[in-house]
């Protein structure tokens, strides 16, 4: 417990003394909260004094149901950015992870350290903790804002639960460290095979592809993250999410890791 | 007693071999110089001694722990400096060396104070507070040498420590492997440089894939080129040498200028009587002096013959 406690020290020293890294770590995130937030305190605006313009159609999915055509707008609207939050820990973890793995490749560093007595599964957890807290940290506190300013600006309760829905909530909660270690054990994978974060993370935006998917269905209209749905997803990110611990402790070996890694 | 025992170590990348059949002892408190040229195996060699990776076969005993079964203990147990010195640029040289310390199992506060010992012994104190970033070659060098004694190993492997520094540097780190070695400590040093490996060396192996030939400096020497004599005379030498041959001891005989290359068994017994007879055949001695062959021919010598068979230590 002793060596993670002291990779981790280190690793996170490393981020703070890297501009480049806290500004890629801090800017989405704050970007993915004061858009939407902002975007839900203009509709709320614009209802009040009579200006939003109506979507000229009723939205389907029971979580629509009663609201007014303004109620509707304003939760169409909250909703589709709320998808943001599966991104997040993705974006983050692999920027982190990116400058963490390869970073260690390209100092040279990856010998000398494992020349020490620490175990390959204790480096590994450490790099893996090292990017997955930051990243949580930093989706949890941005999505908190979040829901805050969805509380505040909502023009309604009903508003509200249509954006911070039970199956948003599972996402925020439950999707978030699944999709951060998921995206980790790309990374290690990637980061084998690179000497550049820049080109790690290029390629690790692959990962996210499947989102936009989903992305695009709430701006049809379609209620994606259902309850149902999401817990479903939980199940699949959960098997996942050990097949790719699994995989990145093959790859984590001395032996790989000396004479594999290019 | 020795420190690292090895048999028949081999170490294959497929249908590479590395390392074949590597038999070796190195007893305590030696400095044990491994040389060989570019690609002979010699940084798998030293990971697989490390317990930084696996031998395809074979066995070796590091500080009394089996390679496989002993894997950390021998991490635990030795110190390296790699290849490059692989230290963190963002961490001043302070930081690098609690960081590795700490993974050495040295207690937060025995940390603090060997990284103090070991940046004063090497002169890296007042830089301490640095981003290694900003360190020179010869100060990464040092620092990297610094970190691979933090944890008081009994065995050090130093990969070629030398390499790239500048005159004054390569003088610092010489000094202090010969510190190490006085206190008692096995070196296992790998180097290109071959005066350095005759001024620190206690034994040397010349290695290619295999081992070639394992034994001290002189004993390689005399062992490869006999012990000779080398005559200066007035004039042509060339004249003296069958005077020389004609001698039942003399082994070999050659001739460049004015001076006589003769090859003894025992020159120390035989100078006098090689003197004697070439005196009487009217030869006009200018001085006689013991052939130095230099560690470099006798490196070149085995080095461009066809691999040996292992040679067994």
């Amino acid at each position: 417990m002793d060596k993670i406690l002291v990779i981790l020290q280190k690793e996170w020293l490393e981020i703070r003394q890297q501009r480049g890294l806290l500004f890629g770590v801090l800017l989405p995130p704050l970007l993915f909260t004061l858009i939407p937030v902002g975007i839900i305190y203009l509709s709320g605006s614009l209802v009040s004094n009579g200006s939003l313009p109506s979507p000229g159609k009723s939205f389907p999915g029971p979580v629509f149901a009663g609201m007014t055509t303004a109620e509707q707008g304003q939760a169409v609207l909250g909703s589709q950015f709320s998808i943001f939050y599966v991104l997040l820990p993705v974006l983050i973890t692999s920027i982190i992870a990116s400058y963490s793995i390869v970073g260690e490749k390209t100092s040279r560093t990856l010998e000398p350290l494992l020349a020490t007595p620490v175990r390959t599964w204790e480096l590994l957890l450490s790099k893996c903790l090292a990017a997955l807290i930051p990243g949580l940290i930093v989706t949890w506190v941005s999505g908190a804002l979040f829901i805050i300013g969805t509380a505040a600006f909502a023009i309604s309760g009903r508003v509200f639960s249509a954006i911070v829905s039970p199956g948003w909530l599972v996402v925020f909660l439950l999707w978030t460290p699944l999709l951060g270690t998921v995206a980790i054990a790309a990374m290690l994978a990637i980061s084998s095979r690179v000497n550049d974060p820049r080109s790690a993370q290029q390629l690790s935006v692959w990962i996210i592809v499947p989102f936009f998917a989903m992305f695009f269905g709430e701006l049809a209209g379609l209620q994606v993250l259902g309850l149902g749905f999401t817990l479903s997803v939980v199940v699949v990110l959960v098997v996942l999410a050990v097949l790719s611990i699994w995989g990145a402790s093959r790859l984590f070996q001395r032996e790989v890791i000396l004479t594999r890694w290019k | 007693m020795n420190t690292i025992e090895t048999h028949k170590l081999t170490r294959k990348f497929g249908n590479l071999v590395a390392v074949d059949n590597l038999t070796l002892s190195i007893p305590e408190g030696t400095v044990f110089g491994f040389l060989g040229p570019n690609g002979a195996g010699k940084t798998t060699t030293v990971r697989m001694l490390a317990a930084l990776i696996a031998p395809t076969s074979g066995t070796a005993n590091v500080i009394g722990h089996e390679l496989g079964a002993g894997n950390r203990s021998i991490r635990r147990s030795v110190g390296i400096l790699t290849e490059t010195p692989g230290l963190y640029d963002r961490l001043s040289a302070e930081q690098n060396l609690i960081f590795f310390a700490r993974l050495y199992d040295v207690p937060a506060q025995r940390a603090q104070e060997q990284a103090e010992r070991y940046l004063r012994m090497l002169e890296l104190w007042e830089r301490r507070s640095d981003r290694v970033g900003g360190f020179s070659k010869g100060m990464r060098q040092k620092l990297a040498i610094a970190r691979a004694l933090l944890h008081e190993p009994r065995v050090i492997f130093l990969d070629e420590p030398t390499a790239g520094l500048d005159p004054e540097a390569a003088r610092t780190v010489r000094d202090f492997i010969k510190e190490l070695r006085s206190e008692g400590r096995t070196i296992f040093l790998t180097t290109h440089n071959l005066p350095e490996a005759d001024e620190l060396c206690d034994l040397i192996g010349v290695f290619r894939t295999q081992l070639l030939r394992v034994d001290t400096p002189a004993n390689l020497r005399t062992g490869l080129f006999g012990r000779g004599t080398q005559v200066r005379v007035v004039g042509d030498a060339s004249g003296w040498a069958s005077t020389a041959r004609s001698l039942s001891f003399v082994r070999q005989v050659t001739s460049q200028d004015d001076r006589l290359l003769v090859t003894l068994d025992n020159p120390d017994e035989q100078n006098p009587y090689l003197v004697q007879a070439l005196v009487m055949a009217g030869a006009q001695i200018r001085f006689v002096e013991p052939i130095a062959h230099s560690l470099e021919e006798v490196y070149l010598e085995l080095i461009e013959d066809e691999p040996a068979a292992a040679v067994q230590n």
